[in-house]
C-alpha cells in the first residue's frame, strides 16, 4: 500500500484548512504515518557497517564503470532550490537528498530522516535525523541543517524567493526540537499532505557551506549527502560527478557520472548508438526501431504522471454542449493513435486521473471509436456544421502535433463538423492559459500535465474544479465533490475521488487522450529500469 | 581619407548599428509571445511565488527602465544576468565565441581549399566533363540543406562507418593552446588530433554550401578575366599559360573572392546555428537556440550583440583589405 491513500488535495486543504471537519483527516494521516515508521525501520538495519565491506568489493572490481547521460537540456543551475525543471533535478538528485524519498513505484521510504511523526495537539510534524551521514566536504549532517534548508524553501527572510515554496504548501517554517537529534515542521494548519511533500520535494543543503557562499557560487558548486559528489561544471557544456565513497548507505556502482545535453533527439540517438553516452532521454516513436534494431542499446520505458488532453471550453459554443463533447470523445480512435501515433508508447484514458494515482475509477473505460453515435450526438446536440480549431503546442510533448493533427482528422472524417489545428507557440499558448479567466483561454487546445504527488485530487482541482489554475469547465456537482474529498482521508477520499472521475467521464470537459510515457534510450551494457515520475536514478545501476 | 580615418568612421557606423541590433532586439522581446517566467515556472506554481521570481528577474519593471538598465551596462561589458541560469550573459557568451570561431574558420578553410581549384579547373576546362562535374557539385552543395546534410553525415560516417564521433567538442583551439603554453606539448597534439576528428564533420557541413558558393564565384570570376584584353596581351607576347591563368587572371579573380569569403564569415557564425544543433556543439548557435527556447533574452541579447560585433568588424576587415589589394577603391 502506498501512503497515497492519506493524501488530501493540496489546494483543497488550504482551503478548507482549520475546519472543525480536519481532525477526522488528522486522525487517518496519522495513523498512516505510523504503520511507515514502523515497517521502515525495520527495514533499516541495512546500513553503516555492513556497507564498509561491501564498499571494498564495489571498488576492487575490475574496470571503471562510466556513465554518461544525455538530456534535451542543460540543468539551468545547481542549487537545488532555485529551478523549476526536471533536468535540473534529475542532476541534482545525485548529490542531494530529502529527508524523505520515494522508490521506483512511487512509495514513500526514509532518507534522512528514521522516523516521522505527528506531533500530537500541534500543527506539526517531526523528523528524526539519521546519524552517521556527512556531507561531501567530510562535515556530519546536523538536525540545524535541515531545519535551516527547509527554512531556505519557505521562508524569504533566511534565503531567497524560492520558486519552490509552493512544494511545501503548508510548512510556515522548520526548528531543531532542543536536546535532540530532531527537527520539528511547522505547518499553518493541519497539512494532511506534508509527508507526501516531503517525499517529493526538499533537497537538505549544509547551512554553514550555503552562508559561506554567494548565490552564483551556490549555483556552481555542490555539497550534498547524495551518492555523487561534484567534480567539474561547465555551464551549456556538462556536469561531472563522481562517487562519494563515504555515503551512509551503500556506495554507488558507478564510478563516474556525466550530465550533457543535446536539444536534437536524432543527435541524442546517433550519440547512444555510436557509444557516446549511456542513456538518453525522449527517444521519439520514429528512432525506437534503431535503437531497438541497434547492437549496443535498448529502449526503456515507462508510464510517466503526465496526462495528455484536449480541453473543450464549457461556456463557448459548441462546446457548452454535453452531446457535442461527448461526439468528440466517439469520434476519434483513440486506440489507433495510441499505436500509430505513439508507437504504442502511451496508454489511453479514460478519466482525469490516472491509474497509478490515488482516486483512479478503474470501472471507466475509454470512449469507443464510434463515429456513427458521434455524427448522431452532432445532430443532436444542435451544432451540425460546426467549425472547430484545436490550438496545439509544437515539440513540447511526446508527437503532440501529430496528435492533434490525428484528432482532428477524425473529427474532420464526420460529416457535420470541421476541424482544424493551429500550431502554437508552447509559452505564448501558456500565456492564455494563465491568463486568469476562463474567458481568455482558447476555445479548444491540447496539453499536459504531470503530478509528482500522484494524486488525482491535485490533478482534477487544478484542471477541472472552477477555480483550477488552467480550468475551462464549471459544474457544481463536481466542485462539491471535490470539496468533499478535501474534508475526507483513505478509502473514503478516493470513493469520492472516483465519483468525480465518473462524472468528468460522462460531462466529457476533455477529450481523453493519453498518459505519456517517459521513453528513454539505454546502452546494453546497464542494467536499469525507468522510472514513472521521470527521474533518472544511477544510483540503482548496475553493471552487467 | 587615410586609412585610420576611415577605420575610425566606420567604427562609428559599426557603433550605430550594434545598438540598432540592441534596440531591434529589445523591442523583438515585447511584441514576441512568451512570458519568460512561464517558461522557466511550470503551470501549476502558486500566482505569489511567480510574482515573486517575475520581481526579482525585474520583469515587472518598466520598458524603459529595462532597456536602460540593459544598454547601460553594455560599455562596462555587462550584458546583465540570465534570466535562466542567474549567471552573468557576457561570460557565457564569450566563453561561446571560440567554439563557433574555429567552426566558421574551419569551414571557410574546407571551401578555400576544394573551392578554389575547383573553380579554376572548371574555367580552364569549360564545357568539359569537369566543369560539368563541378557544377553538379555546386548545385548539389547550394541546393542541400545543413541540417539533412550534417544528418546524412552521421549517419553514414559515424553511425555505419564508425569514421567519426557524432556530435560535441572534448576540446577546443583554446584549450589546445593552454596546454601549449604549459609546455604539454604531447597532451596538446592529442587534443589537436581529438579536435580535428570532432570538427571534420561540423566544418564540411557547414562548409559545403560555403564551397559551392565559391566555386561559381571563381568559375565567373576567372572565365572574366580570361576573356580580358590583358590576358590577351600577355598570351601575345608569348608569356607561358600558367602564368597567365595563375598569376595574372587568378590574382584579379581572387579580388571579389577575398570579398566573400570576409562577409560568408559572418553568415557562417548565423548558419553556423543549425550545424551546432545537429552536432551538439557548445558555441553560440547552440547557445542563441537554448536562449531561445527558454525566452531567455539577456542571452539571447548577448549573443546576437556579439554576432552584430563580429559582423561588423568582420566587414571593416573586408573593406580595408579590399581597398589594399585593389589600389582602384580608395578608402572613401
Amino acid at each position: 500500500m502506498s501512503d497515497s491513500d492519506s493524501h488530501i488535495g493540496r489546494r483543497s486543504y488550504l482551503k478548507l484548512a482549520g475546519g472543525a471537519a480536519a481532525s477526522a483527516a488528522l486522525a487517518g494521516c496519522t495513523g498512516g504515518g505510523g504503520e511507515e515508521t514502523t515497517t521502515e525501520s525495520g527495514g533499516e538495519e541495512t546500513t553503516t557497517e555492513s556497507s564498509g565491506e561491501e564498499t571494498t568489493t564495489a571498488t576492487e572490481s575490475s574496470e571503471p564503470f562510466d556513465v554518461t547521460i544525455t538530456q534535451g537540456q542543460m540543468p539551468s543551475g545547481l542549487d537545488p532550490q532555485d529551478h523549476r525543471e526536471t533536468p535540473t533535478d534529475i542532476v541534482v538528485l545525485h548529490a542531494y537528498e530529502g529527508v524523505l524519498t520515494r522508490d521506483a513505484t512511487g512509495a514513500v521510504q526514509q532518507a534522512l530522516s528514521t522516523n516521522y511523526e505527528r506531533i500530537d495537539g500541534e500543527d506539526a510534524v517531526r523528523f528524526d535525523i539519521r546519524e552517521g551521514v556527512t556531507f561531501h566536504n567530510g562535515d556530519e549532517l546536523t538536525p540545524e541543517d535541515v531545519a535551516y534548508s527547509i527554512n531556505r524553501v519557505v521562508d524569504e527572510e533566511v534565503g531567497f524567493a524560492s520558486p519552490q515554496s509552493d512544494q511545501l504548501a503548508g510548512v510556515t517554517g522548520a526548528e531543531v526540537i532542543e536536546g535532540e537529534r530532531a527537527v520539528k515542521v511547522l505547518n499553518d494548519g493541519l497539512n494532511p499532505i506534508v509527508f507526501s511533500e516531503f517525499a517529493t520535494y526538499l533537497d537538505v543543503m549544509q547551512q554553514s557551506w550555503v552562508e559561506e557562499r554567494s548565490k552564483a557560487q551556490i549555483g556552481q558548486e555542490m555539497n550534498g549527502t547524495g551518492p555523487f559528489k561534484l567534480d567539474s561544471y561547465t555551464e551549456d557544456e556538462e556536469v561531472v560527478l563522481s562517487r562519494y565513497d563515504d555515503y551512509w548507505q551503500e556506495p554507488a556502482a558507478v564510478d563516474t557520472l556525466t550530465f550533457r545535453a543535446a536539444s536534437e533527439a536524432s543527435t541524442r540517438v546517433n550519440q547512444l548508438l555510436q557509444g557516446e553516452t549511456d542513456v538518453i532521454v525522449n527517444v521519439p516513436p520514429q528512432e525506437v526501431q534503431r535503437v531497438n534494431n541497434s547492437e549496443n542499446a535498448r529502449v526503456a520505458a515507462a508510464p510517466s504522471t503526465r496526462i495528455i488532453y484536449n480541453a473543450m471550453r464549457y461556456d463557448v459554443e459548441p462546446f457548452d454542449s454535453v452531446e457535442f463533447r461527448q461526439a468528440m470523445n466517439y469520434a476519434i480512435d483513440l486506440e489507433s493513435i495510441v499505436q500509430n501515433v505513439l508507437g504504442g508508447f502511451g496508454a489511453q484514458t479514460s478519466q482525469p486521473t490516472l491509474p497509478e494515482f490515488v482516486g483512479h475509477n478503474a470501472d471507466l473505460d475509454p470512449y469507443p471509436y464510434d463515429p456513427e453515435m458521434a455524427e448522431q450526438l452532432v445532430e443532436e446536440s444542435g451544432y451540425a456544421g460546426a467549425e472547430i480549431e484545436l490550438n496545439t503546442p509544437v515539440g513540447r510533448y511526446l508527437k503532440d502535433l501529430e496528435i492533434s493533427q490525428a484528432v482532428a482528422g477524425y473529427i474532420n472524417e464526420l460529416p457535420n463538423v470541421t476541424a482544424t489545428v493551429r500550431q502554437r507557440d508552447f509559452g505564448s499558448l501558456v500565456d492564455e492559459l494563465l491568463a486568469g479567466s476562463i474567458e481568455e483561454r482558447p476555445h479548444w487546445f491540447l496539453i499536459g500535465w504531470g503530478e509528482a504527488t500522484f494524486d488525482g485530487g491535485l490533478v482534477m482541482t487544478a484542471l477541472l474544479s472552477s477555480e483550477g489554475v488552467l480550468t475551462t469547465w464549471e459544474n457544481e456537482e463536481f466542485d462539491s465533490l471535490l470539496a468533499d474529498a478535501g474534508q475526507q482521508s483513505g478509502d473514503e477520499r478516493d470513493a469520492t475521488l472516483q465519483e468525480a472521475n465518473a462524472l468528468a467521464h460522462e460531462e466529457c470537459p476533455w477529450i481523453f487522450l493519453n498518459q505519456q510515457f517517459s521513453v528513454y534510450g539505454v546502452n546494453d551494457a546497464i542494467e536499469w529500469e525507468a522510472r514513472s515520475d521521470e527521474r533518472i536514478d544511477v544510483y540503482d545501476m548496475r553493471q552487467k | 581619407m587615410s586609412l585610420s580615418r576611415f577605420l575610425i568612421k566606420r567604427s562609428l557606423q559599426g557603433l550605430f548599428v550594434i545598438w540598432g541590433v540592441i534596440t531591434v532586439v529589445f523591442g523583438l522581446r515585447f511584441i514576441s509571445p512568451g512570458d519568460p517566467a512561464n517558461v522557466l515556472l511550470p503551470p501549476d506554481v502558486d500566482p505569489e511565488v511567480r510574482a515573486q521570481v517575475i520581481a526579482e528577474l525585474g520583469l515587472n519593471e518598466p520598458l524603459y527602465v529595462q532597456y536602460w538598465d540593459f544598454i547601460s551596462g553594455i560599455p562596462l561589458g555587462d550584458l546583465g544576468l540570465s534570466l535562466v541560469t542567474r549567471t552573468p550573459v557576457a561570460a557565457r557568451v564569450i566563453t561561446k565565441v571560440p567554439a563557433t570561431l574555429e567552426l566558421a574558420i574551419a569551414a571557410t578553410i574546407v571551401a578555400v581549399i576544394i573551392a578554389i581549384p575547383l573553380g579554376v579547373v572548371s574555367a580552364t576546362r569549360r564545357h568539359q566533363p569537369a566543369d560539368y562535374a563541378a557544377t553538379v557539385f555546386s548545385l548539389f552543395g547550394i541546393s542541400t540543406p545543413n541540417f539533412w546534410l550534417g544528418v546524412m553525415l552521421i549517419l553514414i560516417l559515424a553511425v555505419q562507418l564508425n569514421l567519426f564521433p557524432t556530435s560535441q567538442r572534448p576540446i577546443g583551439i583554446d584549450g589546445i593552446l593552454l596546454l601549449v603554453a604549459n609546455g604539454n606539448l604531447d597532451a596538446a597534439f592529442d587534443g589537436f588530433t581529438t579536435w580535428l576528428w570532432h570538427i571534420t564533420l561540423p566544418a564540411i557541413t557547414l562548409g559545403t554550401y560555403f564551397t559551392a558558393l565559391i566555386t561559381r564565384l571563381t568559375r565567373s570570376g576567372m572565365l572574366d578575366q580570361l576573356g580580358q584584353t590583358y590576358v590577351r596581351a600577355s598570351r601575345a607576347k608569348g608569356l607561358p599559360e600558367t602564368l597567365v591563368r595563375y598569376k595574372h587572371a587568378l590574382r584579379n579573380t581572387l579580388i571579389p573572392v577575398i570579398t566573400v569569403i570576409g562577409l560568408q564569415l559572418g553568415t557562417l557564425i548565423g548558419g553556423a546555428v543549425i550545424t551546432e544543433a545537429v552536432f551538439a556543439w557548445p558555441g553560440l548557435g547552440t547557445l542563441i537556440i537554448n536562449s531561445i527556447n527558454a525566452r531567455d533574452w539577456p542571452v539571447l541579447q548577448g549573443s546576437l550583440i556579439i554576432v552584430a560585433v563580429g559582423f561588423v568588424l568582420v566587414n571593416i576587415l573586408v573593406d580595408a583589405l579590399y581597398a589594399y589589394v585593389n589600389p582602384q577603391v580608395a578608402y572613401d
